[in-house]
């Protein structure tokens, strides 16, 4: 096991390396200078120099690559504070929105592809679905708009939009934009396990625990949800650090103050050098979240480190 | 006595699969009027229509069958059937132009993500050696980013780089650029799997046997065996991008001075807090019938297209 560990670790250097080198391309080659595009057109090109200074893009090249591969970057000149500051205070709140709709969809998606898939070609499977293929051809844009327009502004059930320091009355406000972005997001995920169930259904294991005479409900509650635990694990292990970094339309619309909405003032600001550390950290974060993926995946199912 | 019965190809098998469900042949007719409205927006004619339903007096109506004029005479009256927009635009001709430029999107995409796919793909996979580590590398380095981040860092950096591209069609170059980028990855790893599961097959190492040249192989043995994936993922692509455009157009990084369903959604944000629905209907529907549409057309392509998941659905 330290063994596949290791050449798993040893195997993402170079995929890091290719983030480096696709960010570096992007932001610094491609992308026009940050600090005209932060002063306007009337600068002169001593004040430029300046503002460059404070970016910390006069320096050569090589020393601005160098400071990327460490996770060192210039304090947003919006915000006067530092990236990873902005991190510690913007993505826990994300967190709190992001974790229960994880947890709560990936419950919802779960029973209901067991659900389904013992029904399989019944009424009850058509009807669900139907209404997955629905909610994964509706934009989410929309799903957000018109629910936060019926239940908060119509029905007045809940808040519109807001945050606030205090758990109880940002849960209040949370309680929304959780429960929107579930509506939203269970559909394609249910569609997926519930082919995944069908396949295990129709293997052998079951038959066999069907011709002992295991209910029905046995087989499914501890035979076939032990099997598909390793697509369950492939499948949500990698997107946890996208919980850190939020739903970028929901935060926006809902006025939630967390990192998804940092990365919409970025894009429509032009803070292009905050924008590049936050593309830089999520896409490392998620690279080295798919290594732990492999890890899981080797722990769930024995027969992969042996491969 | 059984009589022996003429092997069938493979798409001839498809396609009859496919013509017994009546629901597959609804979307695929959905698609097509889909297809044929967006072309037919491009004529010059559209234009006029599109700048003549600018009601200069009025902003905002609810939609209706008839136009009044001022003369109390009832007409029949397209522009207003969806209503009309804050600006006075009609809603109807809007989403019909938003066709035009999904249609640009998707299909121009899909030939740049199915070019740069296949011919990695089949790259990688049939010659293999360090050209396939170098693809390899490349893939799976994307792959490893997230895939929207990833298309809204290029869109922005392509637009805010090139002024200019937010003036070829309002913005739609910045759409297919970021999209075409990106999201090959997926189309070049099946591809490349489904070559080398080819590559030491009979029928291939024969062709090899007899002399055929690369060239011949791969266009002639190799890239018709591979023509099931590509129709898969382009169906289910174009979902991908029509979705992405509105999170684009919501963070004003897509087409910005032309109706597009994402920009009318866009617009709406304002619109519904006075109560005007009608343009997040118009624009969410038309988004919804096609991309439903392509989503159970994908479905039923795959389970017509590939024999393995047979009896699994």
């Amino acid at each position: 096991m330290p063994a596949y560990i290791l050449r798993k670790l040893l195997l993402t250097i170079p995929n890091i390396l290719g983030i480096v080198i696709i960010t570096f391309i992007l932001f610094k080659v491609v992308a026009p200078d940050p600090a005209r595009l932060y002063a306007g057109k009337q600068k002169s090109e001593a004040q430029l120099q300046s503002i460059r200074h404070e970016m910390q893009i006069d320096k050569p090249w090589w020393v601005q690559l160098w400071n990327i591969i460490r996770f060192k970057f210039a304090p947003s000149m919006r915000y006067k504070e530092s990236f990873w500051s902005l991190f510690a205070r913007k993505a826990p709140i994300s967190l709190a929105i992001q974790l229960p709709v994880f947890i709560i969809e990936l419950g919802i998606q779960l029973v209901l592809a067991v659900y389904v898939a013992a029904r399989r070609g019944r009424f009850q499977d058509h009807v669900i679905t139907f209404l997955a293929v629905f909610s994964m051809s509706v934009p989410a844009l929309s799903i957000y708009l018109g629910a936060q327009e019926l239940f908060a502004g119509h029905w007045k059930i809940f808040p519109v939009a807001g945050w606030d320091q205090h758990f109880f009355i940002a849960i209040h406000f949370a309680a929304l934009p959780i429960l929107v972005s579930v509506l939203g997001g269970w559909g394609s995920g249910t569609r997926f396990y519930r082919t995944i169930v069908l396949e295990e259904i129709s293997s052998d294991y079951v038959r066999t625990a069907k011709a002992k005479g295991v209910g029905e409900a046995e087989i499914l509650l501890t035979h076939v949800m032990r099997n598909i635990m390793i697509p369950v694990v492939t499948n949500t292990v990698a997107v946890l650090p996208l919980l850190f970094t939020g739903a970028l339309l929901l935060e926006r619309l809902f006025q939630i103050p967390g990192f998804g909405g940092l990365l919409v003032d970025a894009i429509q600001q032009q803070d292009q050098l905050l924008l590049m550390a936050i593309v830089y950290v999520t896409a490392i974060i998620y690279c080295l979240m798919l290594v732990v993926t492999d890890i899981c995946y080797a722990l769930v199912d024995p027969r992969v480190v042996l491969q | 006595m059984e009589r022996a019965e003429r092997p069938r190809s493979l798409h001839r098998d498809a396609w009859d699969r496919l013509r017994k469900s009546p629901t597959t042949i609804l979307c695929l007719a959905v698609a097509i009027i889909y297809v044929l409205v967006g072309l037919s927006t491009f004529s010059p004619k559209f234009d006029e229509k599109i700048e003549k339903s600018l009601s200069a007096d009025k902003t905002y109506a609810p939609p209706a069958l008839w136009e009044v004029a001022p003369d109390g005479h009832k007409q029949l009256s397209p522009a207003r059937w969806f209503g009309l927009d804050f600006q006075g635009h009609s809603v109807f001709w809007g989403t019909l132009y938003g066709t035009r430029v999904a249609l640009l999107i998707t299909v121009i995409t899909t030939i740049m993500v199915t070019v740069i796919g296949t011919t990695l793909g089949i790259v990688s996979g049939y010659f293999g050696g360090w050209v396939d580590d170098v693809i390899v590398w490349l893939f799976s380095t994307i792959s490893s980013i997230p895939w929207l981040l990833l298309v809204i860092a290029i869109a922005y950096v392509v637009q805010d780089a090139n002024p200019s591209l937010k003036q070829f069609f309002g913005g739609v170059a910045t759409v297919i650029i970021a999209l075409g980028l990106t999201d090959w990855v997926s189309l070049c790893r099946l591809i490349r799997g489904e070559v080398l599961k080819l590559r030491d097959r009979d029928f291939i190492v024969a062709a090899r046997a007899i002399g055929l040249g690369h060239g011949r192989i791969i266009f002639r043995h190799i890239l018709p065996n591979t023509v099931h994936i590509i129709i898969i993922t382009a169906s289910l692509g174009a979902v991908g991008y029509m979705q992405v455009e509105v999170i684009l157009a919501f963070l004003g990084l897509g087409v910005t001075n032309k109706p597009s369903w994402g920009r009318m959604i866009d617009d709406a944000r304002l619109e519904l807090l006075r109560g005007h629905w009608w343009e997040l209907a118009a624009a969410t529907g038309a988004i919804f019938i096609i991309c439903w549409a392509l989503n159970v057309l994908g479905d039923s392509l795959r389970d017509a297209l590939d024999p393995r998941l047979r009896g699994v659905q």
